[in-house]
């Protein structure tokens, strides 16, 4: 019953956005409520579509839109369980943002803008064919360019928006060109389909991945990858994202942490079967994600900003999600629970963790950190929620981080053994300095004197309940759900026409327990060896049936948690009052060259912006300029110049005497009858 | 019966000098009456064969021409006209203004 009703999660944060857009001035708060009430109105029916087709049923629903293209709606398990977060958490955060853009001038624009941005995000998760996803996602990106310059009078909010609409730009234009070359190899195929089958849709890209040539597969994959590069804030479209924190707290805790960029990873684990049989498809995207983690970790170090610290930590961890979806080309399908686990988890915390920076900015009236500090004495529901925000972002025991998290490194172990031990080392550098530089920006925040005469007061409780909310979920979600949440994610696949076991081959990945041969010997000589302990802990791993069965010794099982920990204690040393041993400026000065080479984020800016953007660009613009205006228009303008000049003369023929007119018109008809005369006369006519 | 070359006589007679008027005519009333002139020189001709080739057709045609004549008589009147209140004179030498 409920499924039937599948569309309106999208249509109603579509009428919201029209009345807050037309009505919402004379509206109380901008008509944010409406806002909120279309979102929940989408968790209800997501849940309610769980509660129906929870555990092993899909809803799809299509109707023909166009020559070869259709719309609808497609609700498996991976849609679902975004489905269920993104309406979850956004609802939430608009249930803040009711509080936190009271009084703004510009609220009900926010709202409107806001409810776009949901509607888009919503179409996105559950569009059943890759077209339509594609019109959400640029959808998508221009709500991401109006939030981020919210408040667009001012230049830096002006200048981050720009820069996060034509970064995504470039990855954009690399997703087309991937769509576009899976459509034409599809059609080259000339695959008879069923009534209501459409090429683009899913499961029919699924289905008919393994007859593509594997040359082109590669392309395709690499194509989509770029999109998700520069949707998710990979290296190196990754510039955008710190920059967009230029928008109000709510939407970076919206777009830029619980929802938008996670478009990208979901696209990826959309398009699984399609990277799982390019060759080097998931090989880049771990190399991508791994990179990705460990560079924006550092950086994440030396900010001053708050939420600078928190946009590379969420830059860091897309980065792990990327390399769990990367490392699943050594334990296949199992990748993808992995990592879009790490993904809710991640909103759930990530969301809590902007939402308290959002309610001690509002509090205290700025971003830098070395003016907050004794923060916590004023804002004890605000400390108490952060503190379970960065634990579970540290990823300390029994916390939801630490589950998603260490599970991902697990696999890059087992990815490690099978192929490349890099992502692996990258990803464990990152877990110790994601530890570190949470824990930093908590202690610097809440703990210690006061560095500077700031507002002390709590935040109102339409703040704060959806932190103690969402604090409830970065404590208890991982533990809860990781095992149902595996098996359930696990059996994504298995309601599509899809052989892994094929794909596996044309990607020239052999998975452990799959029947071929001579990945059966490779398995024997390179994971026999390490197969210490097979009654390890993570408790995933009992899902998995035949895949990825090689086992970790226990120190592998054991590493994050002392990572964690450690890393913690390090910040704890450095920066916690109580225990402090070290002071930062003694150990790195101003004129440190790693510190200064972090704090400029390795000098991104100068590259990008000052070598690659006036250099490089401008000087290919100004070329550009230069054929266009002497080539493109020169010959057009030589054209015209000249047939004026020409007319110059020629008109003088209209003197404006009837007489003449009279001459011109007598001598033309005498003319005229001699050459007929004529013509006759030689027989012509 | 008279012959028919009498009526191409007369009729080319009529033409020649509706044309020299054209030609020598400055003044805008005259040159109407000009056209009017080769206008009906035409008439002639197309009754005058009508008549010696049993067939209506041509002296219907001719009734087109005149109706059409008159029309742009009209227009043509009308035209000098507004011409006179704007410039106080017909002499068409001295309007020009939208040549070249």
């Amino acid at each position: 019953m409920y499924a039937d009703y599948a569309y309106l999660i999208v249509a109603l944060p579509v009428l919201a956005f029209l009345l807050c857009l037309f009505v919402g001035w004379h509206l109380p708060r901008g008509g944010g409520f409406l806002t909120v009430l279309a979102t929940f109105a989408g968790l209800i029916l997501s849940l309610g579509i769980f509660s129906e087709i929870y555990p092993n049923e899909i809803i799809h629903q299509s109707m023909p839109w166009f020559a070869n293209f259709n719309v609808g709606i497609l609700i498996d398990p991976l849609a679902l369980v975004m489905l269920l977060m993104v309406t979850f958490v956004v609802t939430l955060i608009h249930t803040y943002a009711n509080g936190y853009m009271n009084g703004d001038p510009g609220a009900a624009r926010y709202f409107a803008e806001a409810a776009l941005f949901t509607a888009s995000m919503l179409g996105l998760i559950y569009a059943d064919n890759l077209l339509q996803l594609f019109i959400f996602w640029e959808l998508v990106g221009l709500c991401s360019y109006l939030l981020i310059g919210f408040w667009y009078r001012k230049p830096s909010a002006a200048a981050a928006a720009k820069k996060a609409f034509l970064t995504t730009r470039v990855g954009d234009v690399l997703f087309l060109a991937g769509i576009i070359l899976l459509y034409n190899n599809l059609a080259s195929l000339n695959l008879t389909l069923a009534p209501g089958e459409y090429l683009l849709q899913f499961p029919v890209i699924y289905a008919h991945v393994a007859q593509i040539p594997a040359d082109q597969l590669t392309l395709i994959a690499l194509g989509l990858l770029g999109g998700a590069v520069g949707k998710s804030g990979q290296f190196p479209l990754h510039v955008w994202l710190p920059d967009a924190m230029e928008g109000p707290t709510t939407v970076s805790a919206m777009i830029h942490a619980a929802t938008m960029v996670t478009a990208g990873v979901y696209l990826v684990a959309r398009m699984f079967p399609l990277f799982y049989a390019a060759p080097y498809g998931l090989t880049a995207v771990a190399a991508v994600g791994a990179f990705t983690a460990l560079f924006a970790a550092t950086m994440g170090l030396t900010a001053f900003d708050i939420k600078r610290v928190l946009a590379f930590s969420t830059v860091s961890q897309l980065g792990f999600m990327m390399a769990g979806l990367g490392v699943g080309a050594a334990v296949g399908t199992f990748a993808v629970g992995v990592s879009i686990f790490h993904l809710i988890g991640h909103s759930f915390f990530k969301a809590l963790l902007f939402l308290g920076a959002g309610s001690v900015i509002h509090a205290v009236n700025t971003n830098d950190m070395r003016e907050m500090g004794g923060v916590g004495k004023y804002m004890k529901w605000t400390m108490y929620t952060m503190l379970i925000g960065s634990l579970s972002l540290a990823g300390f025991p029994l916390f939801t981080g630490f589950f998603s998290k260490d599970e991902i490194i697990v696999i890059a172990y087992e990815y490690g053994v099978m192929i490349n031990f890099l992502p692996y080392i990258m990803l464990v550098l990152a877990a110790v300095l994601t530890a570190i530089y949470t824990f930093r920006m908590w202690f610097s925040v809440f703990t210690g004197k006061e560095r500077s005469d700031y507002g002390k007061h709590e935040s109102p409780m339409i703040m704060i309940g959806p932190l103690v909310i969402l604090a409830v979920f970065a404590f208890g979600f991982g533990f809860a759900a990781q095992e149902d949440f595996y098996s359930y994610l696990d059996s994504n696949f298995e309601h599509y026409d899809v052989d892994f076991a094929q794909l596996g081959i044309i990607g020239g990945h052999v998975l452990e327990g799959h029947a071929a041969p001579e990945g059966a010997a490779l398995e024997e000589e390179q994971g026999a060896p390490e197969v210490a302990e097979s009654g390890h802990g993570a408790a995933g791993e009992g899902e998995e049936g035949g895949e990825g069965e090689a086992g970790e010794p226990w120190y592998i099982q054991i590493l994050p948690i002392i990572v964690a920990i450690g890393g913690i204690l390090l910040a704890g040393l450095f920066y916690f009052d109580k225990i402090k041993k070290f002071d930062p400026s003694q150990v790195t000065g101003d004129k440190d060259p790693i510190r200064k080479l972090l704090l400029k984020g390795y000098y991104q800016h100068e590259i990008l912006t000052g070598w690659f953007a006036e250099t490089v660009v401008y000087g290919t613009a100004l070329i550009c300029n230069m054929i266009d205006i002497k080539l493109v228009d020169g010959w057009l303008n030589w054209l015209s110049a000249w047939v004026l000049g020409f007319a110059q003369h020629i008109r003088k023929v209209q003197t404006g005497v009837v007489q003449n007119y009279v001459t011109a018109l007598v001598l033309g008809v005498v003319v005229l009858v001699v050459v007929i005369t004529l013509a006759m006369e030689v027989g012509l006519v | 019966m008279i012959p028919l070359e009498l009526y191409i006589l007369l009729a080319s007679t009529m033409f020649t000098i509706g044309l020299y008027g054209l030609f020598t005519q400055k003044n805008g009333v005259k040159l109407m009456m000009c056209i009017e002139l080769l206008l009906n020189s035409a008439n002639i001709n197309l009754v005058a064969f009508s008549a010696y080739q049993p067939n209506v057709n041509g002296q219907v045609f001719a009734l087109f021409s005149i109706a059409l004549a008159a029309a742009e008589a009209g227009v043509g009147f009308a035209i000098l006209i507004a011409l006179y209140r704007l410039y106080g004179t017909i002499d068409l030498d001295n309007i020009n203004a939208m040549r070249w």
